[in-house]
């Protein structure tokens, strides 16, 4: 099965704009908690990085504010302009070069959802220390997988294509 | 005048391939050792010079990929402790306990990007580079090509040794932890996956399974 070219712009579009509709949600809402010796905290995306910077990493924190906050959005916001400029003859060539960064650095916004199933591995010593998965990491991974897809969907060759 | 004339001769004779990025027609041509093609649309490098070894690098790093995943499925990465009691993570721990914990989607998505991608990307690498390099033709070679192009993007388990540094990090501000040997399998899978991505050539792979008749030039 194969999608039509104007298949792919549409469900490209559709899922841009999902998940530029869920990426607030996504920061807002929490992703685990993290309970020791019965201090319970939950952490949204921007606070692990916070976190991060409050205990003296901030190169760490650099790195996951980057990969977990900048780059969904800087990805989102990309492949919109792309998709928004589809058909068109303008800037054509520099939408193919953003469309190639996109792909090249996608993927590192998954450090998050791979953070969470590393902690949530370890984290189980019962009363000592546990990690819980919060519904903040489904709308998560939906914006990156959301962003993910699109990417995959729509083809370079289309940038090149008129409407 | 005559060059003019010599370019439409070349034209003539010339066979036309597909840029893979944005599929724009370039005029084939012969190259020289540390030549390119370049499609003109896009800057994507369309052909290299193919040397004769080119293949065995990704042949063998696919290899070793592979033994480094299954070790990496199969020790424990990480311990943590607090107070005395300890838990070790192995790379399927984490996803048992997600979906344990009702998260199906998350534990599904980390296990196809962590576990199932790179084990399916250096699979059909090692495939492609066995049939290549030996200049055999088992079967199914151009569905195994189709699928290491598809299931490439897929393949995060980089993203997932920076996580694992980035939990650890985390990690020492509520108790002590460990690296095991789990650690640096993860880190050689992530590390050779790079490399065959980088060394890995479809153009390549593409000609010589058309040398081998394969499969119809793309």
């Amino acid at each position: 099965m194969s999608l039509s070219d104007r298949s792919r712009v549409n469900l490209s579009r559709a899922l841009v704009v999902t998940g530029l509709i869920l990426y607030i949600p996504s920061n807002i809402m929490p992703v685990m908690t993290m309970s020791l010796i019965g201090k319970v905290d939950p952490l949204t995306v921007m606070g692990g990085v916070l976190e991060l910077y409050d205990s003296g990493l901030p190169l760490i924190a650099g790195v996951v504010f980057l990969a977990s906050f900048i780059l969904p959005f800087a990805k989102l916001a990309a492949l919109a302009w792309v998709l928004f400029l589809h058909g068109s003859p303008s800037l054509r060539r520099e939408r193919s070069k953003v469309f190639k960064i996109v792909h090249m650095i996608g993927s590192w916004s998954m450090v998050d959802i791979f953070l969470l199933a590393v902690l949530a591995a370890v984290g189980q010593l019962g009363a000592l220390a546990s990690v819980r998965a919060e519904p903040g990491c489904i709308v998560f991974a939906i914006v990156l997988l959301c962003s993910l897809v699109a990417a995959e969907i729509y083809k370079p060759r289309l940038i090149w294509e008129d409407a | 005048m005559n060059e003019a004339l010599a370019s439409q001769s070349l034209e003539a004779e010339g066979r036309w391939v597909a840029c893979p990025y944005c599929e724009a027609p370039c005029l084939e041509k012969e190259l020289l050792p540390g030549q390119e093609l370049i499609c003109s649309r896009c800057d994507t490098t369309v052909m290299i010079h193919i040397a004769k070894r080119s293949l065995q690098p990704p042949f063998a790093l696919s290899l070793t990929g592979l033994v480094l995943l299954l070790l990496a499925n199969t020790t424990p990465i990480l311990t943590f402790d607090v107070v005395g009691r300890s838990q070790s993570d192995y790379m399927i721990t984490g996803i048992i306990e997600l979906c344990r914990q009702g998260y199906f989607l998350i534990g599904l998505l980390v296990f196809f990007c962590g576990i199932i991608a790179p084990a399916v990307f250096l699979s059909c690498a090692f495939y492609l580079g066995f049939a290549i390099v030996l200049n055999l033709r088992p079967p199914g070679l151009k569905l195994v090509s189709t699928i290491a192009h598809a299931v490439r993007p897929w393949n995060l388990i980089p993203v997932y040794s920076v996580a694992t540094v980035v939990a650890v990090v985390k990690l020492k501000m509520l108790g002590s932890v460990a690296w095991q040997p789990g650690a640096r399998y993860v880190l050689g899978v992530a590390v050779m996956s790079i490399l065959c991505e980088q060394i890995s050539n479809r153009q390549i792979a593409l000609e010589h399974l058309n040398k081998m008749g394969v499969m119809k030039k793309e």
